[in-house]
């Protein structure tokens, strides 16, 4: 498996799940939570990739 | 004795008592959280530091020694070494040597070591709830 947006979607998952479940009590503020804290790992790396973009490989 | 001081005095009362439930925490993730009656809490932590940690080896991620030579690895290591009995248990396998010439080394270890201070956070988290500051 080398698909590099795949294994950052799993490591964004995992690490929401967890984060959700320590900083929030009740089961829908976990749940807003994890989808808030998923979506900021998965959008930050694509706007880090797209500031990193005009950069030579 | 005001109410402030007899609820440090009792805080100070739980910290010893949560110690064996820490250190059961670190050693199998998710354990501390079972012991406190949140064991659906504590199964989900088991799956996602044993998912994060399965994974960090699958691609060929390093369990780092302890190296006071070189302090990142120490660091390194240290922060694997938050992930408890797993870490033993696959170097004691002969897992873990790190195939740097992989394509997915470097999500490994990255795997690896936020596996373990996810489960430090865990821990505290155990702590924080055995002492009673959270609920």
């Amino acid at each position: 498996m080398t698909s590099h947006f795949l294994i950052l979607s799993i490591f964004a998952f995992l690490i929401s799940i967890a984060f959700a479940l320590l900083m929030r009590d009740t089961r829908k503020e976990q749940i807003r939570f994890a989808i808030f804290s998923f979506v900021c790992f998965v959008g930050s790396a694509f706007v880090i990739g797209w500031l990193m973009y005009p950069f030579p490989s | 004795m005001p109410a402030k001081q007899l609820a440090r005095a009792r805080e100070e009362e739980n910290v010893a008592a949560a110690i064996p439930t820490c250190v059961s925490g670190w050693l199998v993730p998710g354990l501390g959280h079972f012991m406190l009656g949140r064991r659906g809490r504590g199964l989900i932590f088991f799956a996602v530091v044993m998912t994060l940690f399965l994974l960090g080896l699958y691609w060929g991620g390093e369990l780092v020694e302890l190296d006071r030579s070189d302090l990142l690895r120490l660091l390194a290591g240290l922060a694997e070494l938050g992930v408890g009995l797993p870490y033993f248990v696959a170097d004691l396998l002969g897992r873990g040597d790190g195939t740097v010439t992989s394509v997915t080394y470097e999500y490994g270890y990255t795997f690896l070591i936020v596996a373990g201070l996810l489960n430090m956070l865990i821990v505290l988290d155990v702590f924080d709830i055995a002492v009673g500051r959270k609920e």
